[in-house]
């Protein structure tokens, strides 16, 4: 069901770049886009199919419509992040439960004679 | 004169069945309880001022052996303790478990009647209430005059058959039965038994297999030092001795056949083409 619903938009997007949609269904399409990445995600490929084809018709003023990015520094800055909160766990895991060897000091672990 | 000289052979005689003295470890295992301390297991160790003991403690995670040795100082006696202790740290990546080996002395000096307390796994972190919870073994040392006993004896019992507790004497033999054969085939020569003390000047010995004999010069020395750290710290080869074997003449040796006195016989092979076999065992009684 929602499989078809979903083709059901994608010919209201072809439909629309035809310019065969009326305001109402431009309408409908726009809030359904804002909310559906998928189907934002197959406008903009149509899109830029459409502008392929429109610059190798010779139409020079066809341009490509800008797609989402993640911009390099803000992957920088979740991976700096991610590393930090890893290596604070790992330091906090290592303060409560120790390495190989238990928590005690080898002298301490060894065996002791005391004179009674 | 003649009295003092007979004198003289009789006490030079006594000094050599061995010291007067007999050294008795004695033990308790015990383990703290929330009402009064439990006693998992108790034994003692007696033998030849020279004797050792050695102590085993086992658990899942942890493996003690200890070899305890004293050295009278007069009034006092030093004990020392050859620990080897493996304890399981964790497991590999393919699930087998890891150990950490460690190997110490520990050496303390008391009186004959003191008690010595052993936390063979370490005194451990003091909690609020009272001492670690880790058991110790207590030591007594004694020492009484014996009538020309010089075997080793020993006496266990434990409480806790769940625990893995064990304690063993550990003497170095003075003297070794040796018991001499020659084979040839499916042929036999008659045993040949010796009392053989270690590193004492070699013996000639002459061995018959059908009407042939055989001369050989044999002597008694002791192993070379084990290379194993666990072996030489326990003295696990203690019990072991090697019978050097050389041809009459004084020439280079034909070999030497070290082993336990376990009445096994190890044998050698002679260029005559026929095969010596040694059966080494502890002497009978005296």
């Amino acid at each position: 069901m929602a499989d078809s619903t979903h083709e059901q938009w994608l010919l209201q997007i072809d439909a629309e770049l035809d310019g065969e949609l009326s305001l109402v269904e431009r309408a409908a399409l726009a809030k359904h886009l804002a909310t559906c990445a998928h189907c934002a995600g197959a406008r903009a490929s149509q899109l830029e199919v459409r502008v392929a084809l429109a610059r190798s018709a010779g139409n020079p003023h066809a341009f490509v419509v800008p797609r989402p990015t993640i911009r390099a520094g803000t992957l920088a800055l979740w991976v700096m992040i991610a590393l930090g909160i890893g290596g604070i766990a790992g330091w906090a895991a290592h303060q409560h439960w120790g390495g190989p060897g238990g928590g005690s000091t080898l002298e301490e672990s060894r065996g002791t004679i005391v004179v009674h | 004169m003649a009295l003092s000289s007979f004198t003289s052979i009789c006490a030079a005689l006594s000094l050599l069945q061995g010291p007067g003295t007999r050294l008795t470890y004695r033990i308790r295992v015990i383990e703290p309880a929330s009402i009064a301390p439990r006693i998992l297991a108790s034994g003692a160790v007696s033998g030849p001022l020279d004797s050792d003991m050695r102590l085993t403690l086992r658990t899942d995670t942890t493996e003690i052996e200890a070899l305890f040795q004293v050295t009278p100082v007069g009034d006092t006696v030093t004990l020392a303790g050859d620990f080897f202790t493996r304890r399981q740290v964790g497991r590999s990546r393919r699930g087998l478990p890891l150990w950490e080996e460690d190997s110490y002395r520990r050496l303390v000096r008391l009186a004959w009647s003191d008690t010595a307390r052993i936390y063979p796994f370490g005194l451990g972190q003091r909690t609020t209430r009272g001492p670690s919870k880790a058991l110790w073994v207590e030591l007594t040392l004694e020492r009484e005059f014996a009538g020309g006993e010089a075997r080793p004896a020993e006496s266990f019992d434990l409480s806790d058959s769940t625990r893995d507790v064990r304690l063993e004497a550990v003497v170095r033999p003075r003297r070794a039965r040796v018991i001499l054969n020659l084979v040839r085939g499916d042929t036999v020569s008659a045993p040949r038994p010796m009392d053989l003390v270690p590193e004492e000047p070699p013996r000639v010995v002459q061995l018959v297999l059908k009407g042939r004999a055989t001369t050989l010069v044999v002597s008694l020395t002791r192993p070379d030092q084990a290379r194993s750290i666990r072996d030489r710290a326990l003295a696990l080869d203690a019990d072991v001795v090697c019978l050097r074997v050389a041809p009459p003449d004084g020439s280079e040796a034909i070999g030497l056949i070290c082993g336990r006195l376990n009445n096994v016989a190890r044998q050698l092979p002679l260029p005559s083409g026929d095969t010596l076999a040694a059966t080494f065992a502890w002497p009978g009684w005296r």
